[in-house]
């Protein structure tokens, strides 16, 4: 069994001090910031990334990787404790999580949403396990007017499945493909919009932009609106573990949502916070007596948690076989696995197999550990929510500024955390999305390389995009999506969609 | 309703200024042809779509009206900007404490309630944390004060 010898291959790398001790500080991290509102993974990734370089790559990406599915625990646990989400895909858990704690069902609530995340996410992990060799070897069969399709397809549909207008996503996708072009060119060596700084010339860095954009940015947001420190009373935590009852009502959410999750987090643009949300409505939809959402029904804790971290997994699949990211933090690991000098995409599987597969086995103990040490912990992150915003936000600005430094050992990397973050704040007051930006911007050089490839292999015929059948049927399907949009009634749809989830 | 003021209309043309300014600034790229394309080519077609995209954004939010701009306040952001361009200065002149110390004080000052005491405790609890973390802990090739340590 292939399978089986990938598994052990990747459970050998896991197992060892050095890489436990690295999944658990990205765990513990990404709890923390899971349970700190205001201070999302994209920062936070984007902050600990130069960290990351004196480190294997394996521990790296293992540590980082915690990092992303640890914030899906922890802002899980604010919401149904203090009704606080800390992360945008806790949101719809806060609805009943917190209502079944007003009614003396916090410690079931947290049991639920513990066990049904690591369900969910042990399916995930089953999934990459199955199907990541399958699309990796159909990755390479793909020539460069196949990757060029294939990027325009993610990059389009993560703009539709995201909120917001259609068209400024889009041309903030296009803005961002066009600041990923600064520096060297690297089939002429010409200089482009480097404006004579010699740091631009290696190319723009994308960990202080990210950091610009989603911390510093954000940052200014909520000072803006005087966000201050809340008065928190968590409710009391008792009988932690579910009877044979309760487990009877949330088990059949619970792979609903897995299901609904996993097949969301594959989707460019999906992620945990549209799993969640779909799973709540779909469970809502299927409900015979759906007066009870929002007023403490089991279902809606167990559905969106178990979805959240599903995606939360599956959305590792596009990364990990075709080098493609789906949303913002898979932007970022792209980024951390190019900084490791590995470039993304099919042949990592077949050249670095135990990346590959450390990584993935590392989800799957990182799940067990959160689960077992969050419980106990459950008093200590409640605690820190009390910490006023106003000690909060200097440290994080701290944190960046070093972070942005250690990148080249620089001040110019610190300068342009400052400018992205005023860029950022300009993005926010004229609602455009930084997460296609971020996209754009990683998949930007990447992308011209294959349409230049391209053109140079069929001389200059830009109809060989629609004459080899997958390319074409790619881009059939980016059209079609494209359309979809614009029609008047499905744009209706979702806003309409939107606007429930809002 | 908001004609002038609204959100869609400053986005595009935001997305058409960095379009048009792409292509000034990329006049001098060599176009080449479409089978061996120059450094030019690819920034000259990503700006003329900015600059299209731009156009519709900022058109249809003139025929339609949107969202106004919410109002802002200029404190937070020029507080918080100068605070990291100083960090910046600071960082390798001066060191790492100083440059926390300036960026802890700049910031809170942009947050609207600031107090002395607070922010002198937080600042130095806050340089402890880091010297910890980064020189003791990382080992990173950084100097906490200049000249001294």
């Amino acid at each position: 069994m292939e399978v089986l010898s990938n598994v052990a291959l990747g459970f050998g790398v896991v197992l060892t001090a050095t890489n436990l001790l690295y999944c658990f500080i990205g765990c513990m991290v990404g709890t923390l910031i899971g349970v700190l509102p205001g201070i999302g993974p994209v920062a936070t990734i984007a902050m600990l990334l130069p960290l990351t370089f004196k480190l294997p790559p394996e521990s790296a990406l293992i540590m980082l990787a915690g990092i992303y599915y640890g914030a899906q625990y922890g802002g899980s646990t604010t919401s149904i404790l203090v009704n606080l989400p800390g992360e945008a895909s806790s949101v719809v858990t806060a609805l009943d999580g917190y209502k079944m704690a007003q009614n003396g069902q916090a410690g079931l609530a947290l049991s639920v949403s513990a066990l049904g995340s690591f369900f969910a996410g042990t399916v995930g992990t089953i999934l990459i396990v199955l199907f990541a060799p399958a699309l990796t070897e159909m990755a390479q069969k793909f020539g460069p007017a196949e990757y060029c399709a294939l990027m325009s397809l993610g990059l389009v549909a993560a703009v539709v499945l995201a909120s917001g207008s259609v068209i400024k996503a889009i041309a903030m996708v296009f803005l961002g493909l066009l600041i990923g072009l600064v520096g060297t060119d690297v089939n002429t060596g010409a200089q482009r919009f480097t404006f004579n700084i010699p740091e631009l010339s290696d190319g723009i860095d994308f960990a202080p932009i990210a950091m610009g954009l989603f911390g510093i940015a954000e940052i200014i947001g909520n000072l803006e609106q005087r966000a201050t420190g809340h008065s928190v009373t968590a409710a009391k935590i008792s009988n932690l573990w579910p009877t044979w009852a309760d487990f009877k009502t949330f088990w059949k959410p619970v792979l609903r949502g897995t299901a609904l999750g996993s097949i969301l987090g594959v989707l460019p643009g999906g992620g945990p916070t549209l799993g969640a949300f779909s799973a709540y409505t779909l469970e809502k939809k299927l409900s015979k007596t759906p007066e009870r959402f929002g007023k403490g029904a089991i279902e809606g804790v167990a559905a969106p948690e178990a979805a959240n971290n599903a995606a939360a997994q599956t959305s590792f699949i596009p990364m990990l076989t075709l080098g493609i990211p789906s949303n913002a933090v898979m932007a970022l690991m792209v980024g951390a696995m190019i900084i490791q000098g590995i470039q993304p995409g099919p042949e990592v599987m077949t050249k670095k197999p135990d990346l590959f597969w450390g990584m993935i086995a590392s989800m799957w103990v990182g799940n067990l550990m959160l689960v077992i040490i969050n419980l106990p912990l459950i008093g200590m992150w409640v605690k820190l929510l009390t910490v006023p915003y106003r000690y909060l936000f200097p440290a994080i600005l701290v944190f960046c500024c070093i972070g942005a430094y250690s990148l080249q050992n620089s001040d110019f990397h610190v300068q342009q955390v400052a400018v992205f973050g005023v860029l950022g704040y300009i993005f926010l007051k004229l609602g455009c999305e930084g997460a296609p930006f971020l996209l754009g911007l990683v998949l930007g050089p990447q992308m011209e390389e294959y349409f230049r490839r391209a053109m140079l292999l069929s001389r200059g015929d830009a109809t060989v995009f629609f004459t080899r059948p997958l390319s074409a049927s790619l881009f059939a399907v980016t059209a079609l999506l494209l359309i979809l949009m614009a029609l008047p009634n499905l744009r209706k749809k979702r806003e309409e969609a939107f606007q429930e989830e809002g | 309703m908001n004609r002038l003021n609204s959100k869609d209309l400053w986005a595009g043309l935001m997305f058409v200024a960095f379009g048009v300014g792409a292509l000034w600034y990329g006049t001098t790229l060599s176009l080449g042809t479409a089978v061996r394309m120059g450094p030019g080519y690819v920034p000259r077609m990503l700006s003329f779509i900015m600059i299209g995209l731009g156009l519709i954004i900022a058109f249809r939010a003139l025929v339609a009206g949107g969202e106004p701009i919410a109002k802002g306040q200029w404190k937070p952001i020029t507080f918080v900007t100068i605070g990291v361009v100083v960090f910046a200065f600071l960082f390798e002149r001066a060191g790492m404490v100083p440059a926390t110390i300036a960026l802890v004080f700049l910031s809170a000052f942009g947050g609207g309630e600031f107090k002395l005491g607070e922010t002198i405790v937080s600042s130095l609890v806050l340089c402890v944390i880091c010297v910890i973390i980064f020189k003791l802990g990382l080992s990173m090739n950084i100097s906490v004060i200049r000249g001294v340590w």
